[in-house]
């Protein structure tokens, strides 16, 4: 296949394993998001592709070739770096223009290659400034232009916006989208933010210590999460789980109960698992101050003001619930009701942590 | 402000005393190689020779090869230096990008040789100069010479400091490291190589044990030898020529350190401000 394959990759540093067995298909052309939390192996891979770390065991696969053994240089694989890698001797100019000039690219192309960039990319005014004469929002722009005009098939971004602030980094991310469609790279984005994962990617790979947790859309990753990893990972507050005990078409949580639909009691009771975690997003359950049908009760901790919502965190069977709410009136030490959204419930086998599947997929 | 302009005349005070100090023996000498050899023994603290002569530099012109002589120190010094910063270059790139197998412990074994006194290692490198036919040849003097672990030390320190990336993305670009090391490595670490090359090239420029056992004819002879001839107990003890071949000596380095000044005091605060 094109695009980039791992086959039972393994990554360790001599006792220390990071990756213990992995099998990933990039597609060619896509944007695949490498997400997870620091450790989990992210960087590893994209250096693994880099071919900055050798790999252990296993192949790697670029374009249908087996590409262990070879270096970097000879991967055609662009780069952008967390730390942008510029060249501080070199003014804006240079650094984007060095590769190609080394590899003695002809001038003509070199020309149209870099107008074409700076025009995308709008350094025009920039060009002839050094690294430290630019802001970090233009360093970025100037890495990502030295990236771009290799013209490569695979295009590497290893957390590039992780040094932006906030308003940067939703145009950075626009700029990137804007490159990936003039030139259909495949283009791998390791990241931590989910935000960015959401909004950039075509498919997520989640990761947790060096095992792959998900692989899918970022629709599915947020709707269908397979394991309680990937609920608590995606989704800010996130996803709120709590033991419960199936009883006859209920869930039983601390000491309260909560109905099941009967499309859930039928999926449950197909189920091989014998224990259950029960989870619901914050923004899928209603909250309120008069009884609700089906709802559990619940103490009113404190509220959160989130900017467009408060987030309220909830005493409840002994663990602490978090529900999204548009009213900050919420008194502290307040029993209130608590009612988790029939369609958006997760329920999750308790020994392999693994979702138990969704009624009617 | 009182006691700010009290402090600042009292600082100022300090320094101008430091700075005499410093130069004092440099003006000494410099008025001294001017004048006839009574009068360095009979006016000795007036600096301003009252006689002032060129004898002193005519003699010693007339009595040494100097031309010769300061093209030996200069070859000496410029060979030592070039070659000791070209394998510590070489060697600390080896040592901050590459991983092979053992690198600690070479590292270790290294640095470990400088700590090893000069005079352990001098008399082998005598008889390994004498047997190869070197003795009394500056080549002889230079062969020993041209590694020195400090300059690893040094540049490997400062070549550290160079994020990794920097390489990463050069290699990922299919730049070989040859053309890493000129076009980025290099530039980056210009200063800190020009303070270390210049601290070479004195040392070697001053260096005397060393010379003074291999070369015998005055044919071969560094300034610091041509020197001892006017202050030792065999050559008598003739300070004004002494201080001549002094000025004679300083010469160079003190070019050297005119035209490099502003990398010199550069790495200096720099360094001061990290």
């Amino acid at each position: 296949m094109k695009g980039i394959e791992f086959k039972n990759v393994k990554k360790a540093y001599g006792d220390t394993t990071i990756i213990e067995n992995l099998n990933l298909k990039i597609h060619e052309g896509e944007r695949l998001i490498l997400l997870g939390p620091s450790g989990c192996g992210k960087s590893t891979m994209l250096r693994m592709i880099a071919g900055f770390e050798k790999i252990t065991d296993g192949d790697l696969y670029m374009n249908a070739n087996m590409v262990n053994e070879v270096p970097s240089g000879k991967r055609n694989v662009a780069m952008v770096f967390q730390n942008y890698a510029l060249y501080p001797h070199m003014t804006a100019e240079e650094n984007i223009t060095y590769g190609l000039r080394r590899n003695k690219v002809n001038k003509q192309e070199i020309k149209r290659r870099l107008d074409s960039v700076v025009e995308t990319l709008l350094l025009e005014p920039y060009l002839k400034r050094k690294p430290k004469d630019l802001s970090g929002g233009q360093r970025q722009r100037v890495a990502l232009a030295r990236a771009v005009v290799k013209e490569s098939n695979f295009f590497l971004l290893d957390e590039p916006l992780s040094n932006l602030d906030a308003q940067l980094r939703v145009s950075a991310r626009k700029e990137l989208m804007n490159i990936h469609h003039t030139f259909k790279q495949t283009m791998v984005y390791v990241t931590h933010d989910q935000i960015e994962a959401m909004t950039f990617g075509e498919r997520i790979a989640l990761m947790n210590k060096g095992e792959l947790q998900m692989l899918d859309t970022p629709e599915n990753v947020y709707n269908r999460p397979v394991n309680i990893f990937t609920a608590k990972f995606i989704g800010s507050p996130p996803t709120n789980i709590m033991d419960m005990v199936y009883d006859n078409g209920k869930a039983i949580i601390g000491n309260q109960s909560f109905t099941f639909d009967t499309k859930w009691v039928k999926h449950i009771e197909a189920s091989n698992a014998t224990d259950f975690v029960f989870g619901i997003r914050p923004e899928h359950l209603q909250i309120s101050k008069s009884p609700l049908e089906n709802a559990l009760k619940g103490k009113v901790k404190y509220v959160e003001n989130q900017g467009d919502q408060y987030a309220v965190f909830i005493d409840m069977a002994n663990s602490e619930v978090i529900a999204m709410s548009n009213s900050k009136d919420w008194n502290t030490d307040e029993v209130i009701f608590v009612q988790p959204m029939a369609d958006h419930i997760h329920i999750f086998d308790k020994a392999t942590t693994n979702s138990i599947g969704y009624p009617g997929v | 402000m009182r006691t700010n302009s009290f402090l600042g005349i009292l600082w100022h005070t300090i320094f101008i005393l430091t700075v005499f100090i410093l130069i004092f023996p440099i003006i000494f000498a410099l008025g001294t190689s001017f004048k006839p050899l009574q009068e360095v023994y009979n006016n000795v603290l007036n600096i301003i020779p009252i006689a002032p002569t060129f004898d002193n530099y005519i003699g010693l012109f007339e009595r040494l090869p100097m031309i010769q002589i300061t093209m030996n120190t200069f070859t000496i010094a410029t060979v030592v230096t070039i070659m000791k910063m070209l394998i510590s270059f070489l060697a600390a790139y080896a040592f901050v990008y590459f991983d092979f197998k053992g690198k600690k412990f070479i590292y270790f074994i290294f640095i470990a040789s400088i700590f090893i006194p000069f005079t352990v290692t001098m008399i082998p490198n005598y008889l390994i100069m004498s047997s190869w036919g070197l003795a009394d040849s500056i080549f002889g003097v230079i062969l020993p010479q041209i590694s020195d672990a400090i300059g690893i030390l040094l540049i490997n320190q400062t070549m550290r400091s160079i994020p990794f990336s920097l390489i990463e993305s050069a290699r990922i670009d299919n730049i070989s490291h040859s053309r890493i090391m000129i076009d980025i490595i290099l530039p980056l670490i210009r200063p800190q190589l020009m303070s270390t090359g210049i601290w070479f090239f004195v040392n070697s420029w001053n260096e005397f044990v060393w010379p003074s056992l291999m070369l015998k004819s005055v044919d071969s002879y560094t300034l610091p030898l041509a020197l001892q001839m006017f202050i030792s107990a065999e050559g008598g003890t003739d300070l004004s020529v002494a201080m001549a071949v002094s000025i004679v000596t300083m010469i160079i380095p003190l070019l050297l350190y005119l035209v490099f000044q502003k990398y010199i005091i550069g790495t200096f605060t720099a360094s001061g401000i990290k």
